[in-house]
């Protein structure tokens, strides 16, 4: 851990996280983007979710949910993981020595190894019943998503959040 | 009563003492503030979209509109609550911050384009529900309401650089973790 904060005070000293720091509009502009990409990426999802435990699109199948909203979600969540590349550059060591930072990290990859698991448990299946396995990593999915969004939140406010924990 | 004396009563409220003396009031607050930002641009995006013609015009505007309108109100609803909640601890600082205003004035131009939607270009929604092109007029409507909603993200980050709060945590301050 204390070579990753070494890496991030080194990080904060280049030229290219300065200029990130200096630039006043760029950081509030990169944060806008994500937040917009947080919301396509969670109500696509969410969607998707609520298919799968018969409360929305029930007009249509999986398959044409998933084949409407699934590339929305990796397309934005492409654009997020760039934008949240260059919140690091330009506040590593915040983002390092935080406990929220690294348990959002954790989710993230938790959450894209749920959505394939639930595309794969889905494949072939036209409509519901789906099986509980399915329907349980829909609500988990849900969850973990609004655990990531909360998450993202506390890295600035890391101390006040988890105390004498961070 | 002006908008400064307005601001003050604000600022020397009970609910803005609880935020100013509460450790982990905001955090939380914000937290749920941004997740029904967050929901509130999805669900109104995929309605804008569709009034926009994407993915196609094959199911009906009306039913995509109705199954998420309540997820829009329900969240808009917790958002000016938990709004409220951030603004009244630095009531005063947000009425002269300039992106603070940009975000309300946006906000009122968010409900002018909707009013006029409701009110004139979705009485003859029968027209263009399903199976057709919308009209330009509900086209740009739909056009409209994305970019503007795009913008109150923008000014509601532009708020926090902007506003002059100092987020640097002094060494010598013992924090009381139990509040």
């Amino acid at each position: 851990m204390s070579s990753i904060v070494a890496f991030a005070h080194w990080l904060q000293s280049t030229q290219f996280s300065i200029a990130i720091q200096s630039t006043l509009w760029l950081m509030p502009l990169v944060q806008a983007i994500h937040i917009v990409m947080i919301g396509i990426v969670f109500v696509s999802l969410l969607v998707i979710c609520l298919r799968v435990l018969g409360r929305m699109r029930m007009d249509e199948s999986i398959d044409t949910v998933w084949a409407r909203f699934a590339p929305w979600m990796w397309t934005a969540l492409a654009v997020m993981a760039a934008t949240g590349l260059v919140m690091i550059c330009g506040e590593p060591v915040r983002e390092a020595t935080a406990t929220s930072f690294w348990l959002k990290m954790a989710l993230v990859l938790v959450a894209i190894t749920m959505v394939n698991g639930l595309r794969r448990s889905l494949s072939g299946r036209a409509g519901p019943p789906f099986s509980s396995g399915a329907r349980f990593m829909a609500y988990a999915l849900i969850l973990v998503l609004v655990a990531i969004v909360f998450l993202g939140r506390f890295i600035a406010y890391d101390l006040e959040v988890w105390g004498s924990w961070t | 009563m002006d908008l400064n004396s307005f601001a003050q009563t604000v600022h020397g409220s009970a609910l803005a003492e609880f935020m100013r003396s509460s450790l982990k009031a905001m955090p939380v607050v914000e937290s749920i503030h941004v997740f029904c930002v967050a929901l509130i641009f999805g669900t109104i995006l995929i309605v804008d979209l569709r009034m926009l013609g994407y993915p196609d015009p094959k199911r009906a505007w009306t039913r995509t509109y109705r199954e998420l309108i309540k997820v829009t109100w329900g969240a808009f609803a917790v958002a000016v609550v938990t709004g409220v909640m951030m603004f009244a601890p630095n009531a005063i600082t947000y009425v002269g911050n300039t992106a603070f205003r940009l975000k309300i004035l946006t906000l009122v131009v968010i409900g002018i384009n909707m009013g006029i939607f409701h009110l004139v270009m979705q009485r003859n929604v029968g027209k263009w529900d399903k199976d057709v092109r919308a009209p330009l007029d509900v086209r740009l409507a739909g056009a409209l309401s994305i970019l503007l909603w795009v913008t109150v993200i923008f000014l509601a980050r532009w708020i926090g650089f902007t506003k002059g709060y100092d987020f640097t945590v002094p060494t010598d301050v013992q924090f009381d973790f139990s509040k």
